[in-house]
């Protein structure tokens, strides 16, 4: 509904600053006889259906050794089932079952490499010019394997029967706290997902196993070695926790993911991946009741796992020191304070989203990419580094809530000529600023003006509901989703005041100090060198 | 917007569960779904000064927000000699250096009030600025919007900001495979005398002023460049009436220019392999052919083409080989160039760790000969043409989609209703068309190929797979030494 004041002056200014109404979002909650449950928004503007469906686990549930499974297992779910993905699904099993023997080997003389490592009679135990001859051979015939199968794979089948389908977005993505399986697909195909997916449930095989762990090596160079400051950030966040299971990467350490076995995998699966650990998601054009009935039939066939998935026992302790690092990376300076915080459902947390508001701007939503970019300019870090004093290039500040806990940061850029230190004090000041004077009405409420548009404007495809429920999903329950625009409106100038004073110790802080390295020297044109080891022989 | 027949699942609830599970997914049956592509001329609108407007809007719309964007042909192809990227900062200065009347403080405090979003940027060839407003606050972000576009400040200070932003990111150039490998390619294919490689450094943005913005804003003024899109929740009379008013009073100043045509390069490739030597874990892979223009006749081949050799995905037979039967690579991609100024190119990439590039690209160059001398199985094809036609819905999926392709097509000149038989001409692709535009399109002698990463890992391959650089396309192999970040000179 739409008032448009005739004239706009005093009345329009009134509006403006009264808060926007909640907009809520009609959803239907199921539970299937095996515990699975359903959450679905039932939308006709378009003729698609966005679906997905979330298991609660993710790379905190792991521990050291097996680092990166959730997130290797994650891609295994892509790789068939007993019906489809082979041509043989028999011949395809014996090869499975060979290929474990046959690494069960590897594991052996990689446990010798281990060893030599260990010992500094090799550095790198990865490296293929430290193979002991018992491991060459062993690849080799693995490979053999590996080819006869390749014979009887139909090759990434389920993604060509979305594809054909009309399906688009066919992926999945793993966090610290959940893996969630994704695509969207024209209205009349809503049981053909309830196909494929509950298949997949039902008879995974987790073939191809082995060559995906070096699609995920690669992967990990990809987004996180071979980005300026990824390993440091990796580093960064290690330090940062503890005891807690985000202390890893949600794609591992190296050693773990070239090490892990089906056996693994398949222990994982069935801890983890029953019916009563997982939510599906439908958003679109679609009947709930007709969607609850296939649900039944196709998911419904899932036997429960009674004894519930384990708890994660470990609580990261209080820190009781600060604690910094120093980084060279080849990217330009910066400085990155992160403070432990609370999870995306304690009580303070919209205090603390909205402290972040404040402090670091509102939130970005316009969402096209290439248009101007940035952040608004509103933020009290930006006003005062970047527009007041012109000693910083950035400066946001931002909260993450996750399930176990969560992270407040603050982040600058100085300009050319200072360092990342000199801004350190500054950020602080801001902070304690808060602390000491409270924020101002006026921001708090234009912070959940913005907040509000944000959501509404994330809020308008079914692919954009689907995202925003399974961000709540993953820490909480549809509750706490439908609850949210009422948490941020209720967030008091005392509230803010009172996160700023107590969540901020000294002894919290987490300090990355990074300043650029520089570049190695290029190896230069070997033909050119050339004359130069021309010279040394001559001079033999 | 949107029609189609309703959904009728052809089961009720209560006999769900007695129905069997068939054994395969091919036995399912669906209920037909027709979508019909939305009309240029129903979404399109005149002002009375002549600019287009697209509209995708409705009173009934359940989200309050109202999107109106102001797009100008125009772009970094306009910028003088020695001021390389000055396009690109008027772009992003143009929303945020506020009015004559407003200073930026002022306008981000009003935008800020009315939990608006005002955002502008500039590419190669064509730009805009962009409103994002709640319907109850329409008129007066229109009138921001419109007192922006016609006023802009361009604050000494905000530029001077931008500037020193700018000159960071100049200097992250070469800290990356991937933006290292943007900027050799360029070089490559377009040589050092077009815009497409003639990027900002040190010395160009320094000399850009305040004035330099001004006049572009000047020249770029003119109804003729113009379009005007909106989505959202407003009725169509009322919106039309109000850009009427206000942009469509608009007429050519004195500086105002008609955009030029954008210029074809000129330049005669130098195909080849080219190694850029880079210290990383991963090295960054791009190829590119010459491709053809969306108005050749075998546009449609040629793109059906590019979804069987690597533009869809798992579907795709570069994915499928290089990644989940070698495991070389996250993902390897290639794109056909739409050429909408000049022929396009048809261009791949991948990464994957150094000493494996050799052996993957052999791998690439493969399949590309399969393509050429085997015609394409005709249920593949079919997998990739159905994926085509009934994905083609989704891509209209919203009211801002609606209005931004048909934006894009008015942009470009394009015929109005280009996307209306876009189904029936995939369909119509044949396996032999599929052959013919592989050769016609992936002639190895034409390829340049680069490779970004630790060199000395590269050209010799990787001892598993022995495949030496050198041995992966008969031609010359070279290395291409890095730029210097800040002037674009080559390092030595």
């Amino acid at each position: 509904m739409r008032t448009r004041p005739a004239c706009r002056t005093w009345l329009a200014a009134f509006l403006a600053a009264a808060p926007l109404a909640a907009q809520a979002i009609p959803i239907v909650e199921k539970t299937l006889s095996n515990g699975m449950r359903l959450v679905m928004v039932e939308r006709h503007d378009q003729p698609t259906i966005s679906l997905g469906w979330m298991a609660r686990v993710g790379s905190a549930d792991e521990r050291p050794g097996m680092t990166g499974i959730a997130h290797l297992f994650e891609h295994m779910m892509f790789k068939g089932t007993r019906t489809i993905g082979t041509r043989d699904a028999k011949r395809d099993g014996e090869l499975n079952d060979l290929q474990d023997k046959i690494q069960v080997g590897i594991r052996e003389e990689m446990a010798i490499l281990r060893e030599r490592q260990r010992r500094g009679e090799i550095t790198n135990m990865m490296d293929p010019k430290a193979r002991t001859p018992r491991l060459q051979d062993l690849i080799k015939a693995f490979d053999r394997l590996v080819e006869e199968q390749r014979g009887l794979v139909v090759k990434d089948e389920m993604d060509k029967i979305y594809s054909q389908a009309g399906g688009t977005g066919l992926n999945a993505s793993t966090s610290q706290d959940r893996t969630f399986y994704i695509t969207s697909l024209p209205a009349n195909k809503l049981e053909l997902w309830m196909w494929l997916e509950s298949d997949r449930l039902v008879n995974p095989v987790f073939r191809e196993f082995y060559s995906e762990r070096d699609v995920i090596l690669e992967e990990r160079r990809q987004t996180l070695e071979s980005r300026p400051g990824g390993i440091v950030g990796e580093a960064f966040n290690a330090m940062i926790w503890a005891a807690n299971s985000y202390h890893w990467e949600v794609i591992g350490w190296p050693s773990d993911i070239a090490q892990v076995t089906r056996e693994q995998a398949n222990t994982f699966f069935a801890t983890y991946y029953a019916p009563n650990n997982i939510t599906a998601v439908l958003v679109g054009d679609f009947n709930p009741a007709q969607a609850t009935a296939l649900a039944e039939r196709y998911f419904g066939r899932i036997p429960a796992n009674p004894k519930g998935v384990p708890e994660i026992i470990t609580l990261e302790p209080a820190q009781p020191a600060e604690q910094r690092m120093l980084a060279e990376v080849e990217t330009t300076p910066s400085i990155q304070v992160e403070y432990k915080t609370v999870s995306a459902v304690h009580k303070d947390a919209a205090a603390l989203q909205a402290l972040a508001g404040i402090l670091g701007g509102a939130p970005a939503f316009m969402g096209r990419p290439g248009a101007g970019g940035g952040r608004p300019p509103s933020g009290r870090l930006n006003k005062a580094l970047v527009l007041d004093q012109k000693i910083a290039t950035q400066a946001s500040a931002s909260f993450r809530g996750q399930k176990l806990g969560g992270t407040f940061s603050l982040r600058a850029t100085p300009v050319a000529g200072k360092s990342p230190a000199d801004l350190e004090p500054l950020l602080y000041a801001e902070l304690a600023r808060v602390a000491k004077d409270g924020v101002k009405e006026e921001d708090l409420q234009r912070y959940k003006k913005a907040t509000q548009v944000g959501l509404w404007s994330r809020l308008e495809t079914n692919a954009g509901i689907r995202e925003t429920l399974a961000q709540y999903l993953a820490v909480g329950t549809v509750a706490d989703f439908q609850a949210a625009q009422e948490r941020t409106q209720a967030v008091t100038r005392e509230d803010v005041q009172r996160v700023a004073r107590t969540c901020f110790p000294r002894e919290g802080r987490n300090v990355l100090l990074t300043t650029r390295k520089q570049a190695k020297a290029p190896e230069g044109d070997p033909l050119k060198k050339a004359p130069e080891r021309m010279k040394k022989l001559e001079g033999m | 917007m949107l029609s189609r027949t309703a959904l009728i699942l052809a089961l009720c609830a209560p006999c769900a569960f007695a129905q069997a599970i068939p054994s395969r997914p091919e036995q399912l049956a669906f209920a037909p779904l027709a979508f019909q592509v939305p009309r240029a001329k129903e979404h399109k609108a005149k002002l009375k000064n002549g600019i287009p407007v697209v509209l995708s809007v409705s009173e009934k719309e359940s989200s309050p927000l109202v999107r109106v964007t102001l797009s100008w042909r125009g772009g970094a192809y306009l910028d003088p000699k020695g001021k390389e990227g000055l396009a690109q900062l008027f772009g992003a200065q143009f929303s945020r250096g506020g009015t004559a009347r407003l200073d930026p403080a002022q306008l981000d405090d009003k935008l800020e009030t009315l939990a608006a979003t005002l955002s502008s940027g500039c590419g190669e060839t064509t730009g805009s600025l962009s409103l994002q407003v709640l319907s109850r606050d329409l008129d007066e972000g229109l009138s921001l919007l419109l007192q922006v576009f016609q006023e802009p400040a361009f604050s000494q200070d905000r530029l001077d900001l931008a500037k020193r932003q700018q000159r960071q990111a100049l200097s992250r150039r070469n800290d990356a495979v991937t933006s290292i490998a943007a900027y050799q390619m360029n070089f490559l294919l377009f040589g050092d005398n077009h815009f497409a490689s003639a990027d900002t450094t040190a010395t160009t943005l320094e000399s850009i002023t305040r004035e330099d913005l001004k006049a572009f804003h000047g020249r770029l003024l003119h109804p003729a460049n113009l379009v005007v899109t909106v989505s959202g929740q407003v009725d169509r009379k009322g919106i039309l009436d109000q850009l009427n008013a206000g942009i469509g009073a608009l007429k050519a100043s004195t500086q105002a220019q008609v955009s030029a045509a954008v210029p074809a390069p000129a330049f005669t490739r130098k195909p080849g392999i080219y190694v850029s030597d880079k210290d990383a874990p991963q090295a960054m892979v791009q190829w590119a052919f010459p491709g053809l223009r969306r108005s050749d006749p075998d546009w449609h081949a040629a793109l059906v083409m590019n979804q069987v050799l690597g533009a869809s995905g798992f579907t795709s037979r570069l994915m499928k080989k290089i990644r989940s039967d070698e495991g070389l690579t996250y993902g390897v991609r290639t794109a056909l160039g739409p050429g909408p100024h000049w022929q396009g190119d048809l261009t791949g990439s991948m990464q994957t760790k150094n000493r494996s590039v050799a052996y993957a690209l052999r791998l690439a160059m493969v399949e590309m000969q399969k393509l050429q001398d085997e015609v394409v199985p005709a249920e593949e094809l079919q997998v990739i043409k159905d994926n085509l036609v009934e994905a083609f819905p989704s891509q209209w999926g919203s009211r801002q989609a609606v209005a931004g392709r048909l934006t894009e097509e008015v942009l470009l000149g394009a015929s109005e209703d280009w996307w209306v038989d876009f189904r029936a001409k995939v369909q119509a692709i044949t396996p032999a068309e599929v052959q013919r535009l592989a050769k016609r399109l992936l002639e190895p002698d034409r390829l340049v190929i680069l490779a970004v990463g630790k060199a000395s890992e590269i050209e010799p391959g990787d001892p598993d797979h022995p495949v030496r650089l050198a041995e992966v396309a008969k031609l010359p192999l070279a290395r291409l030494p890095l730029r210097d970040p800040l002037t674009l000179k080559p390092l030595n």
